[in-house]
Formats: C-alpha cells, sequence, structure tokens
C-alpha cells in the first residue's frame, strides 16, 4: 500500500502548527483512498517530538535524530530526506511552506527527479498523480496544476486545511541516519534572531501590520500597545521592513509571509497587491487609512478612514474596556 | 571573479488581466525584467564594483524575451546568452533548470546567481533544482551578501532569524528583492548595452531533455470574491469605539 508521507517542521523546539495541518489532509487523504499517512520528524530530538506527534495519528512516524538538525541547514536536510524517500518510497512528500522547506523543495525534487509543486492552497490525489490549486500572480487569481509522477513533492500554505486532532498508537521507527564534516561544503555561521518577536506570524491568531503611514516612535509605541492589547503578532509591510523600522522576518507579502488569522489589521498600508498577497485569507480585515481610496479599502470588513494617530488611542482604549469584561 | 545570473521575463503582474474558458488573457506587451532576478544583477554588479570580475547574464526565453537581456546590460552586465526557446512547450521550473543545467555543464564560474521565484508563478524552484543538478552548494532567500576574496558570506531570511553563511566556490545563490534596490538604467548604459555581445543558443543545440517537464497547468480560476465590507468615516473617536465593538459583538474576534 502506498503511503502519504508528510514532513514535521520544528521550531524552537516545537511542532509547527501548519506542519499538522498538512498531516490533517494527509490523513483525511489516506482514509479516502485507504492508503498510509505517515510522518516524518528529522531534529535533534525526532524521538521526544514523535510522542507528542500521536495525538495526530499518522499510522507511522519515522524520525532520523542527529545533533546536525540543530539548526537548518539545506545539505543534511536533502540528504535525510532523500534517504527517507529511499526507505518509505512515498507517493508523496508533503510539507509545510516554510522558508525552510521552499530552501529544499527543488533540489531534493531533482535528487529524486520527482515532481514539485510549492506554496499549494489546496490538493487532491488523481490515479495518476496530484491535482493541486496555486495562488499566482500576486495571488490575484488561481491556477490549477497537476503532476503525474510516481512521487511528488508538495508545500502548502498555512491555514489552507485545519488541524485535526486523531489520537493514534503511531508506530515509531527511527531510520539511521550519518554525515560527514566534508558533505557539508558550506558553513552555517551565525543565527541573528530578531529580538522580541515571540509570536509566530504565521500561526498568530491576530495580526497587526504597520505602513508606511506610521511614521514614528509614537506611532510604532501605537502598534506595540495595540498588540499586546490583543496578543498579537506583529508584522509589517516591506516599506517599513525595507526601511529598517521592523525586521525583514516580519514582511508580510509575496516576499514575506503569508499569514491567515482570525483577525488582521492593517494600519498605514496601502493595500499593494504584493502585501494583500501574504493577508487576503485573514478572516476578518480592518483597515486604518487616511486615504478614503486606499485599494486596502477594497478588501477590508472594517475600513475606518482617518489618521492613524487619532484613530489608534481611542480604538486601544475601547478594547482595553472590552477585555476588562 | 565571473558571474552568471540567470534571469527571466515574466509578465508584468500590475497588468489587468482576465480569465476566459479558463484560460489567462494578458497584455502580451507587459512583459518585465523578473524582479528578484533584477536585484540578482544589482547583488552581482556591486560584488563587481569592489571585486572586479565578469557578470553574464543568461535567460531562456522567445523572441520577445530578448529585449530582456538589453535590460540588465543597461544595467551593467557585462555580456548574454540568449538560449531560444521552442513555443510548442509550456517549460515548468524542472524543464528550465534542465536547460539551464545543461547550459552550464561545461562553464567554469565562481557563482551563479538566480531570483529566488518568479514573480508571477511564485514557483521558488529552478534555483535549488539547478544547484542540486549541477552539484554546487547554494544559498536561497538571500538577503545580504559580501565577499571575502574566496568565498560569500550570504544571509539568508530563514524562519526564526537571519542565517548567515559561508558559500565556497563554486555554488549558487537565490535572491530576494529585500537585498537592494535595483538601478534603474541610465541612458549611458543603455547607449553601452547595444554593444555588448549576446550569444543565441537554440534549445535544440543543448543537446538537453527538452522535455523534462513534471508539471502541467490545466487552467485558471477567479479567487472567490469577498463580501465588500464597510467604510467608516467621520469623528475618529467616534468611528474608531464603534468598530472595535463590532469586532467584539459582531464578529467575536477580540
Ligand atoms: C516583487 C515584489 C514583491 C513585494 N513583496 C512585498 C511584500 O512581501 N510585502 C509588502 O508589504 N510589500 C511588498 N512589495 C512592495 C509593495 O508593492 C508596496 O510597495 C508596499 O507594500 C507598500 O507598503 P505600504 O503600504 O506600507 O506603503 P505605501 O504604499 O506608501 O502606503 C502607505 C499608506 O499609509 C497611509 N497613511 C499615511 N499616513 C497615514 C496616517 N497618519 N494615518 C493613516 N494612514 C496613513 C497612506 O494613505 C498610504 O495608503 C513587493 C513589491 C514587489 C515588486
Ligand atoms: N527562462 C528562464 N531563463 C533564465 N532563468 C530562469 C528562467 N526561469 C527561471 N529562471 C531562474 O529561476 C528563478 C525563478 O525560479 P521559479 O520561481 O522556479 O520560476 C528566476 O528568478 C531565474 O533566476
Amino acid at each position: 500500500m502506498s503511503t502519504l508521507l508528510t514532513y514535521i517542521s520544528v521550531n524552537d523546539g516545537k511542532i509547527k502548527r501548519s506542519s499538522l495541518e498538512v498531516l490533517s489532509r494527509c490523513n483525511e487523504l489516506a482514509e479516502q483512498h485507504n492508503l498510509i499517512s505517515a510522518a516524518i520528524i528529522i531534529d535533534k530530538d525526532a524521538a521526544g517530538l514523535a510522542k507528542q506527534l500521536k495525538a495526530y495519528g499518522p499510522s507511522v512516524i519515522y524520525i532520523i535524530e542527529d545533533p546536525v538538525f540543530k539548526n537548518h541547514l539545506n545539505t543534511p536536510l536533502i540528504r535525510a530526506l532523500s534517504l527517507a524517500i529511499e526507505k518509505i518510497n512515498p507517493n508523496i512528500l508533503a510539507f509545510a511552506s516554510t522558508e525552510g522547506s521552499k530552501d529544499i523543495l527543488g533540489a531534493l525534487s531533482a535528487n529524486r527527479g520527482a515532481a514539485s509543486l510549492s506554496d499549494v492552497s489546496e490538493f487532491e490525489l488523481t490515479d495518476t498523480g496530484v491535482k493541486a490549486k496555486r495562488p499566482v500572480m500576486a495571488s490575484k487569481i488561481i491556477s490549477a496544476v497537476e503532476a503525474n509522477d510516481s512521487l511528488v513533492l508538495i508545500t502548502v500554505r498555512s491555514g489552507s486545511y485545519d488541524a485535526v486532532e486523531h489520537p493514534a498508537d503511531s508506530k515509531i521507527e527511527e531510520i539511521p541516519f550519518t554525515i560527514d564534516d566534508i558533505d557539508l561544503k558550506m558553513i552555517l555561521k551565525e543565527i541573528i534572531t530578531a529580538s522580541g518577536d515571540k509570536i509566530d506570524l504565521s500561526e498568530a491568531e491576530t495580526v497587526i501590520a504597520a505602513g508606511r503611514g506610521v511614521k514614528d516612535e509614537e506611532g510604532r509605541k501605537l502598534i506595540d500597545e495595540l498588540a499586546s492589547v490583543l496578543n498579537a503578532g506583529i508584522g509589517a509591510s516591506r516599506a517599513l521592513t525595507e526601511a529598517g523600522v521592523y525586521d525583514p522576518s516580519l514582511q508580510i507579502g509575496q516576499t514575506g509571509k503569508v499569514v491567515s488569522p482570525q483577525l488582521y489589521i492593517g494600519i498605514g498600508i496601502s493595500g499593494a497587491i504584493q502585501h494583500v498577497a501574504g493577508m487576503a485569507n485573514s478572516k476578518v480585515i480592518v483597515a486604518i487609512n487616511k486615504d478614503p481610496d486606499a485599494p486596502i479599502f477594497d478588501i477590508a470588513d472594517y475600513g475606518i478612514v482617518g489618521d492613524l494617530y487619532k484613530i489608534l488611542p481611542p480604538f486601544i482604549e475601547e478594547l482595553k474596556k472590552i477585555k476588562s469584561n | 571573479m565571473k558571474i552568471y545570473v540567470c534571469i527571466k521575463q515574466v509578465p508584468d503582474v500590475n497588468a489587468p488581466l482576465q480569465i476566459k474558458d479558463g484560460a489567462l488573457i494578458q497584455d502580451a506587451d507587459r512583459n518585465i525584467l523578473n524582479a528578484y532576478d533584477a536585484s540578482a544583477v544589482e547583488a552581482a554588479l556591486v560584488l563587481q564594483e569592489k571585486h572586479g570580475g565578469e557578470i553574464e547574464v543568461v535567460l531562456i526565453g522567445n523572441d520577445k524575451a530578448r529585449e530582456t537581456i538589453r535590460k540588465a546590460l543597461a544595467m551593467g552586465a557585462d555580456s548574454g546568452v540568449f538560449i531560444q526557446e521552442q513555443i510548442d512547450t509550456l517549460y515548468d521550473s524542472y524543464s528550465y533548470a534542465s536547460l539551464l543545467a545543461a547550459f552550464f555543464k561545461d562553464k567554469e564560474y565562481d557563482y551563479i546567481f538566480c531570483g529566488k521565484q518568479s514573480q508571477d508563478t511564485d514557483a521558488g524552484l529552478t534555483g535549488s533544482m539547478l544547484a542540486e543538478l549541477l552539484g554546487l552548494p547554494f544559498v536561497t532567500n538571500a538577503v545580504w551578501l559580501e565577499y571575502s576574496g574566496n568565498s560569500l558570506t550570504v544571509k539568508r531570511q530563514g524562519d526564526t532569524g537571519q542565517e548567515v553563511i559561508e558559500l565556497p566556490s563554486p555554488g549558487l545563490v537565490t535572491c530576494s528583492n529585500d537585498m537592494n534596490d535595483p538601478r534603474i538604467p541610465n541612458l549611458k548604459g543603455i547607449m553601452q548595452s547595444k554593444r555588448k555581445p549576446v550569444e543565441t543558443i537554440s534549445v535544440n543545440e543543448l543537446g538537453a531533455d527538452r522535455l523534462a517537464v513534471k508539471t502541467t497547468i490545466l487552467g485558471y480560476e477567479e479567487k472567490p470574491a469577498r463580501e465588500p465590507g464597510k467604510k467608516y468615516e467621520g469623528e475618529p473617536d467616534e468611528i474608531a469605539r464603534q468598530v472595535a465593538r463590532l469586532l467584539d459583538e459582531a464578529e467575536n474576534v477580540i
């Protein structure tokens, strides 16, 4: 029987929710098509994480454990996945779309001679492979695509499916792995982490996004205050990441991250298509902009026309009141 | 130092588009140099200004795409290679990577730069496919780089921060547009670009597997439309409080 294999992304020792979403979709497809849903964890502490993963019930959890996986580095990851593919021989290897999986997808696909579909928002199985939907043209439209191959690699946008608990007594199986230092042609010298961004934007329930309209320290304070009242992740438009006001890892959009929160509040953001590409799937969109013709109002559920410096103080005050009740 | 930059012509996503019977209808005249590739060219130019060397751009495309090579030459690249595509095949990233690999097979270089993705499809596959096919170490999503005299130090934007990586030569880098602001060609650059050499090669000459196509586009669809929302205008204090209450009472998202 053939296998649908989900790669479980780990950040800071925690399983990323977006990969549970992908696993849940594969569980569902496996049930419909009478296939095996399996997962693979490649990490320095893979065994510990595997126990947690049983709550999401793949039939088998493969683990590859090695200190080299402490930080993301593409060569060992490609090597490990290639080994896993040889051993498991899956029909599908699905990933949550992250900077880590995007880094290796193409190379792994070339390494295995397999088809790959990146950043899909929906996928299903056909008799001969996979059919999927992908947002294209800066997410203005959707393309329907197909890959017919004995192995198809896919990365899935966060928020495309729900993560559904499904406890099972999954079998845990370790795949032996070694890598020589010589194989690591490149060297990871350092990781520069942004201070303070504790909430993972791509998984946040509430996102506050700041744009060029947020001009100074005072504006940033208002953003911080609003975010803390709502326990929200802070993101930014390219205008502010480019200017160095916010860390580049906070950029939302085509170049930056895709977010799909319950509530997105865009503040001083015009709504360029490349920004919208990263937030259009938010459930409720609020925009605060002084220009009544700003394009963001075309997609906002609640469009507040006004100066953010005048709107935010009473807005924050009212939210505090609601929260304290 | 020899740097090759792989560049692509893409439709301008800002141009109006239409879907008719599942087909995408775009203005055939609104094509541009992929923004991420413009950043790759810019990055190569900055390295060249500091460390010397030579920059050659490579583009696979149909006859119309040739003009995009001129754009890169006008920015300052030294020469170009135009790999003329058969128009009867719908190429995907896999086929472009296979063709590029066939081209690079017997070339010598220090680094190959690509864009991190095509602006129209956001696939983001070709660069690392090419690296794997050529057996090169690679860094994707680069936001900064520097050359030390024998290796590149590259910062890539990762999931939790910026990963600083030392990449020996030969190697491959895919560039984000967060790396720089690509220069706009000036008149002198445009004049000079006309005298710069562009070699033309046909896809058949490369002897690559022309049909290395792994994915097929079945058609295009509109995105599910969002219900147009409501605009609140007037006294700031009032509308701010009103929306805050609605987010709680009507939407239950507070
Ligand atoms: C290939 C490519 C990829 C890109 N990727 C991204 C991406 O990932 N993310 C991204 O964000 N952008 C991206 N961009 C850039 C994008 O096109 C826009 O330039 C950018 O989103 C603009 O940011 P902004 O809305 O903050 O600034 P602007 O467009 O300058 O808008 C500022 C807005 O603030 C309003 N404003 C000003 N003052 C106030 C005030 N006091 N109160 C209220 N409102 C005020 C103005 O009315 C205006 O609407 C990309 C571009 C390209 C070409
Ligand atoms: N036709 C092409 N000619 C030259 N380079 C290309 C071509 N197609 C893709 N590339 C390179 O691959 C990158 C995009 O990859 P992808 O997103 O997979 O289409 C571009 O930024 C280019 O550097």
